[in-house]
């Protein structure tokens, strides 16, 4: 067994050109490490890096999005069904305001022929009346004046007959 | 043990054939991994990407344990390689130990003290180097005056026990490791069938512990890096 190698060493037979060997090797490991391996895998892992929390960012915004439509759409749905009841409401009371009208209408119009037709009647009955007079008059004068021999003045019978016929109008 | 590193002399520096052959085959090792690992990164993750993913995120949680923020950013490329560096160190030399005669050609690079004082100097040097930017010169040496000035001295000395603690654990770790696996290898040839018999499960046994170890070690090694670091680089 040698002695320990620290103990033994003498400075002259110190391995210097190791040292600066191991150096030199060293940093040229290092160099050629960082240029074939070390830069390459961490460009990638910074892009991945990147992807992810661009990945990560878009599925939020997309959720967002995905909430805010939902809640749309919910809102919608909820207009949409008052909106429905409005209309039906709407309708309702329109169609009763149409009925309504119609029904005024249709009393106005049959009062209007009602009077119409009354106020004809009245005419036409006064006409009748009028001339069914002046025809009796003369019937009943031809008729008195050959059923009594006696010579009434005409004015006399007329006198007569408007008398009684006012009568019967009582 | 006893086995000779290949030593040679070159512009008057030493060289550590052994240690520098072993460090090549590591940083082989660690680039090929996480190349093979890296290659087509796509943003859907294969199951290859993944493993890689895990190991950065591991890594990544050792700087932000200490520096956390934006600060410890340029960090996380340091803590990892370091890591994996250490980590397949400590390895290399459980499996592979293959020798020339009475030369060992290649072993765990951590189980030379050397080593580890080398990476533990560069720990170093980016702390100074990160606190230094971060205060300035003045602010830096101020540090060392806090929290009161009487502390100087003492400070300056944690500057070297830190250095020296951060070293000497990884390599008396893996050291140790292989001086067991040596004597488990020993035992196994001491005595014939019989020992070697009973020499076979230890040595799994004690190799799969010293992969805890390593790993363990590669761990500790990062996270006290990046609490230095960090001290350096906080204001008090």
């Amino acid at each position: 067994m040698s002695l320990h190698p620290l103990i033994g060493l003498k400075l002259s037979s110190l391995e210097l050109g190791d040292v600066i060997l191991y150096f030199v090797m060293f940093v040229v490991l290092m160099l050629l490490i960082k240029h074939f391996a070390w830069e390459p895998i961490n460009n990638m892992l910074e892009k991945r890096r990147s992807q992810i929390s661009n990945d990560l960012d878009n599925a939020a915004a997309s959720k967002q999005k995905a909430q805010t439509l939902a809640q749309e759409r919910e809102d919608a749905l909820k207009n949409s069904r008052s909106e429905a009841l409005e209309i039906v409401s709407n309708a309702k009371s329109h169609g009763k305001a149409t009925q309504q009208q119609m029904l005024d209408e249709a009393n106005n119009e049959a009062k209007v022929i009602k009077t119409n037709a009354l106020q004809e009647a009245k005419k036409s009955k006064t006409d009748a009346l009028n001339s069914a007079q002046a025809d009796i008059a003369d019937i009943a004068v031809a008729i008195s004046s050959k059923l009594i021999q006696k010579n009434l003045t005409a004015d006399d019978q007329k006198d007569l007959i408007n008398n009684y016929i006012k009568g019967l109008d009582d | 043990m006893g086995e000779k590193p290949v030593v040679v002399q070159f512009m008057g520096l030493n060289f550590n054939l052994t240690n520098i052959m072993s460090g090549l085959v590591v940083c082989i090792m660690v680039f090929l991994f996480v190349y093979l690992l890296a290659r087509k990164a796509q943003l859907r993750p294969t199951r290859k990407q993944n493993v890689l993913e895990r190991v950065i995120e591991f890594t990544n949680s050792i700087v932000k344990q200490s520096i956390p923020g934006e600060e410890g950013k340029k960090f996380y490329l340091f803590s990892f390689v370091l890591f994996l560096f250490i980590f397949f160190s400590n390895q290399l030399g459980l499996f592979l130990e293959p020798k020339f005669g009475e030369y060992v050609l290649i072993k765990s690079p951590t189980s030379s003290p050397l080593i580890t004082m080398t990476l533990a100097s560069f720990v170093l040097l980016m702390a100074f180097y990160y606190g230094i930017e971060k205060q300035g010169f003045g602010g830096y040496l101020k540090n060392y005056t806090k929290p009161v000035s009487f502390l100087l001295p003492l400070n300056i000395f944690e500057e070297f026990s830190n250095f020296l603690t951060l070293a000497l654990r990884l390599y008396g770790n893996i050291y140790a490791g292989e001086i067991v696996l040596g004597l488990i290898g020993q035992l196994a040839q001491s005595n014939g069938a019989l020992t070697y018999v009973v020499a076979m499960p230890l040595t799994l046994l004690w190799q799969g512990f010293s992969v805890f170890i390593g790993a363990i070690q590669a761990y500790v090694f990062v996270t006290l890096s990046m609490v230095y670091i960090s001290h350096k680089i906080e204001k008090e």
